[in-house]
């Protein structure tokens, strides 16, 4: 009970709490607390040394055991540079949105963590979506007309995919029909057991359902716009939030689907899916890394690229599975780090378009510094984590039945980083006339401290490579009946 | 006074006669056709869902259906009452049949929109689409209830509210009746989720309600404003966002 | 055929020919009592008809032979339409198999006459009455065969009275089919005997009269065989309705006889209750209205083929 207190309701209590409190400095403190304890637990569960046990309708595996860690590592980031964020001169009129902000983070914890643990696919459903209903109001941070108009197509976006997700959830009911799985609800864990009794016609409809549904949440191509459009309009930290927790939560029920799906018939029809998913994703950032204009809406799509290469990785299996998963948690780390230091450059200049950025590396050293190392990072070069991950999936495209999608997958990423690589380039090194009003020395924060300590972790992680980490990740893959 | 008393004699033993027929049919089956025509009821209101051209209409039968689902509901508890199970019952009916409706309306009060629903295409063709959409949900329905145990009625007037819900969204202006379009597609899920023998706990069916309530509740909140600060409450107001 | 069937099928005939003013005026003494006036007596219809009886027929100038035979030609067409009807648990004068398609046209014949008269007057008005009338009876026939064509399709039955006789109200899926069933005859009756929501018999404004407009140029005994085939018709349409709740399986004439009061009491009942709280519709969402109909006779068709 000391576990599920700690990982759901403590957040949920903590919701309570800040609604009551009316300075930001205490709702700061306390939110920080939530997340430390959240981040220590994960991390504790996920080592091994305590072992949960958690009621009704919750329960861990391998899968959710590494999720959680890597939701809880952002959120505990996020919430440590938010209070320095919000001390910023912003706009009179997000003075009000900072009231509600603490809040609705310790509930988009609460939800997330809900989803993450869950065993059963109707109270995933519930967390998935109040995590989406939580985060829509924070896009609407800064009050002006284009994050209104983002709030809306997210909400309405992806309130429409997760409906159809529930169809598919209630497809898996009629899958079960006739077969020993009837009446036994909708555990995971239950069906995954029996997954080859159920029917396959209703099993595929229900992964292209579920698939479709969660990608407008995951960010999957054709379903991306209104992820888009909010990653790009909120405020970094819940940007950064975004890109980094809340799409590998949605990303969970497909992996939860595939789980199912892996013993049966349909497995095969599953990774095309998956695979065609993935292969649009990176189509579609390709195309628009050839018109960059606005670097915030850049970093959106390049979550997109990197979500369409973890969804690749899983559609083609064996050891391309491993470096997806090793993907999630790369992807999340850099992306932190890349949206910080974004919201960093957003304040000097004021603008989210390319061509009011000039000079980054002269005006914010550090900042820019860290934006170039953390784009190498994006680019999979060595020795960051993605390189390592990237590698490994590349690996399996090549010996798997399909090595033409290798040769696609090269193709694409090669033009996305030269076209990245020229927007960023651009950004940090050319000149401006009137540099000099805008010298100032930058003072070394709290969000420099995090990016750093990111940087290296990420850095960390691939070549120190745990032991632990190893196993837990070919423990998911023995679940997913992997062989390599 | 022969002859009434004879007339009221027959009908009796009709009644009885009918009365005795639905008994003998069995608890189950008696369940089954309330589930029809509970359904074909609920394809009703869709078919005027999409002749009307009211806002005010919309929100009629976005009530009519809750009221439907509540019915639907609450028939399988009739046979053993149990205070316990008509707790989602209750909440259902409260949530979509008094709160939403009443949000709905007071939005379009304090708002001041229009009556019209503003369509993009000819509400005739709308109705056909919509003909032709419920005829081939209707087919494959019924080829696929040979394969699985599954009502067709219920399924396919699911379906086919689901359709419905994605065409208004897709064919109107105004983010009012897109909201009214989005609801229509959740009770189109709820239908459909009664025809698969829902086995969904209780707790998870109110917890699903709530959402729903909640993402109406923010998007009212949106449209709000959507209409102060871009004054405007239909799609053509949000069109900033490009790529 | 036997004696006692053919006097039976007569009688029948006689009672629709009898009636169906009655049903007319006490359809008119509701909706008066409905809007709170007093109202004419409900036999005033038959009033009404033997005033137009005695009165002298004018035709227009510009009027040919179609003028003076159409409107024996409408009543004729009308009369034997209700000789099909079935009315009792006797086969009707008139049925065979595959009546029901001269049971459709039947009727259409009466309003192909009607409307061939109404232009052959020459005046611009009734010609675009004839028009109106025209167009929507292209959207009013196939709620007629998605409704009555349903239970055909499913019993495989194509003679009225042999259709009405295979519905078995203890079968429930039949109970909920004719609910259905009633709604969408129900319209077609508005439609077909331009009453309220489709068309207004009371106002005599021009612009938006459809039906009356067509006979606004007709008189004495003309006008009487226009008005009384039109009584007629909209008691032809009582009938369908109320021949769903027959109880064919007992065969029992009290029970019959009480049923057949009490619907028809109920149609009128709900006809002035339309008529008294809707207004006309405008001209360009009548056929929204009817295609609504059609609507709902496809989704009867669809769900009966699939279920019964």
């Amino acid at each position: 009970m000391l576990e599920f207190s700690v990982l759901i309701l403590f957040p949920l209590f903590c919701t309570g709490v800040c609604y009551l409190l009316k300075s930001i400095r205490t709702q700061y403190i306390i939110s920080m607390f939530v997340s430390s304890f959240h981040l220590i637990f994960s991390l504790m569960i996920f080592i091994g040394w305590y072992e949960p046990n958690l009621p009704f309708f919750f329960s861990t595996d391998s899968l959710s055991k590494l999720f959680l860690l890597v939701i809880s590592n952002v959120y505990f980031w996020v919430v440590l540079v938010s209070f320095s964020y919000l001390r910023r001169p912003a706009l009179a009129k997000s003075e009000e949105g900072k009231r509600y902000y603490f809040l609705l983070l310790n509930f988009y914890l609460f939800a997330n963590t809900a989803a993450i643990l869950s065993n059963h696919f109707g109270m995933y459903w519930v967390a998935a979506e109040a995590t989406t209903l939580s985060v829509a109001p924070l896009i609407y941070f800064y009050r002006n007309e284009e994050a209104l108009e983002a709030m809306w197509k997210y909400l309405f976006l992806v309130s429409v995919g997760i409906a159809f997700a529930f169809i598919g959830i209630l497809f898996l009911i009629l899958a079960s029909k006739g077969t020993i799985l009837e009446g036994h609800q909708l555990f995971f864990s239950e069906f995954v057991k029996k997954a080859a009794v159920l029917n396959p016609v209703w099993l595929k409809a229900s992964f292209i359902f579920i698939f479709v549904g969660l990608s407008t949440k995951i960010g999957i191509a054709p379903m991306h716009s209104g992820d888009v459009d909010a990653t790009s309009n909120a405020p970094s930290p819940i940007a950064a939030l975004m890109s980094g927790s809340l799409r590998i939560t949605a990303l969970l029920g497909v992996l939860r689907i595939f789980q199912i799906v892996s013993p049966t018939s349909t497995h095969e029809f599953a990774k095309t899916i998956l695979v065609i998913g993935g292969l649009i994703s990176l189509f579609v950032a390709f195309i628009y890394m050839f018109k960059v204009n606005n670097y915030k809406r850049l970093l959106a799509y390049s979550s997109v690229e990197h979500l369409g290469i973890i969804a690749l990785g899983i559609g083609i299996g064996g050891i391309a599975f491993i470096g997806a998963m090793y993907h999630v948690i790369y992807n999340s780390l850099n992306k932190m780090v890349l949206f910080f230091t974004a919201g960093n450059i957003h304040r000097k200049f004021k603008t989210r378009e390319v061509s009011g950025v000039t000079s980054v590396l002269n005006i914010l050293p550090l900042t820019g510094w860290m934006f170039l190392l953390s784009f190498f990072a994006i680019s999979a070069i060595p020795p960051f984590g993605i390189f390592f991950s990237e590698l490994m999936i590349f690996q399996g495209m090549l010996f798997s039945d399909k090595p033409w999608i290798l040769f696609i997958t090269m193709f694409l990423l090669l033009f996305i980083f030269i076209n990245m690589g020229k927007t960023i380039f651009q950004m940090l090194y050319s000149k401006n006339e009137n540099e000099e009003i805008l010298l100032e020395k930058e003072k070394f924060e709290i969000i420099h401290f995090a990016t750093i300590v990111i940087l290296i972790l990420l850095i960390a992680i691939a070549v120190i490579s745990p032991e632990i980490l190893r196993d837990n990740i070919l423990n998911i893959s023995k679940d997913f009946g992997i062989k390599l | 006074m022969v002859f009434i008393q004879s007339c009221s004699h027959s009908i009796i033993q009709l009644m009885i006669g009918n009365f005795s027929v639905l008994a003998s049919l069995g608890y189950k089956l008696i369940k089954n056709i309330m589930q029809n025509v509970l359904s074909i009821l609920f394809c009703l209101s869709l078919f005027y869902l999409s002749v009307t051209s009211r806002v005010k209409a919309y929100v009629t039968v976005l009530q009519f259906q809750g009221v439907l689902l509540t019915v639907l509901l609450v028939f399988p508890f009739i046979g053993h009452f149990s205070i316990y199970a008509l707790i989602l019952p209750a909440t259902l009916f409260f949530v979509k049949v008094i709160l939403i409706p009443k949000y709905i309306k007071k939005i379009i009060l304090d708002l001041d929109i229009k009556r019209t629903i503003e369509p993009t295409i000819q509400q005739i063709t709308f109705l056909l689409i919509i003909i032709f959409s419920m005829t081939i949900i209707f087919i494959i329905s019924n080829v696929l209830s040979k394969s699985t145990d599954i009502e067709t009625i219920p399924f396919a007037s699911g379906f086919t509210a689901i359709a419905v819900g994605i065409f208004v969204i897709i064919y109107r202006k105004k983010l009012i009746v897109h909201v009214a379009g989005f609801l229509v597609l959740e009770n189109g899920i709820f239908l459909f989720g009664t025809a698969v023998a829902s086995e969904l706990p209780m707790m998870i069916e109110i917890g699903v309600l709530l959402d729903v309530f909640v993402v109406v509740f923010l998007m009212g909140i949106a449209i709000n404003k959507i209409s102060s600060t871009l004054s405007g409450f239909d799609v053509t107001a949000l069109g900033r966002l490009k790529d | 055929m036997e004696l006692t069937t053919f006097v039976r099928g007569i009688i029948s005939l006689l009672v629709v020919l009898g009636f169906a003013p009655l049903f007319a005026g006490l359809v008119n003494k509701l909706k008066a009592i409905f809007t709170g006036r007093l109202g004419a007596p409900v036999l005033q219809p038959y009033s009404d008809l033997k005033r137009l009886f005695r009165k002298e027929t004018i035709n227009a100038n510009s009027s040919s032979f179609i003028s003076v035979i159409s409107p024996t030609i409408n009543l004729v067409a009308v009369v034997i339409a209700a000789a099909m009807l079935p009315i009792g648990f006797e086969r009707p004068l008139i049925s065979f198999e595959g009546d029901i398609i001269l049971f459709a046209y039947i009727l259409g014949l009466a309003r192909f006459f009607q409307i061939l008269a109404a232009m052959d007057i020459g005046s611009s008005f009734e010609g675009m009455g004839a028009s109106r009338e025209a167009a929507f009876a292209v959207f009013a026939e196939p709620i007629f065969f998605f409704t009555l064509g349903s239970i055909a399709f499913i019993s495989g039955l194509t003679s009225i009275y042999e259709i009405y006789h295979s519905i078995r109200l203890d079968n429930v899926t039949y109970i909920v089919f004719i609910i259905v069933c009633s709604i969408s005859v129900f319209i077609l009756a508005v439609t077909e005997c331009s009453r309220m929501p489709v068309d207004d018999p009371k106002t005599h404004l021009e612009l938006t009269m459809i039906h009356e407009v067509m006979i606004l140029d007709n008189s004495g005994v003309d006008l009487f065989l226009y008005q009384y085939s039109s009584h007629i018709k909209l008691f032809i349409y009582a009938i369908l309705e109320t021949s769903f709740f027959y109880p064919f399986g007992i065969r029992s004439y009290t029970v019959a006889i009480v049923i057949f009061v009490v619907v028809i009491t109920a149609l009128s009942i709900s006809l002035a209750i339309v008529e008294t709280i809707t207004s006309r519709f405008k001209m360009k969402s009548i056929p929204h209205y009817l295609l609504f109909a059609t609507a709902i006779g496809i989704l009867n068709l669809l769900i009966y083929t699939f279920t019964v």
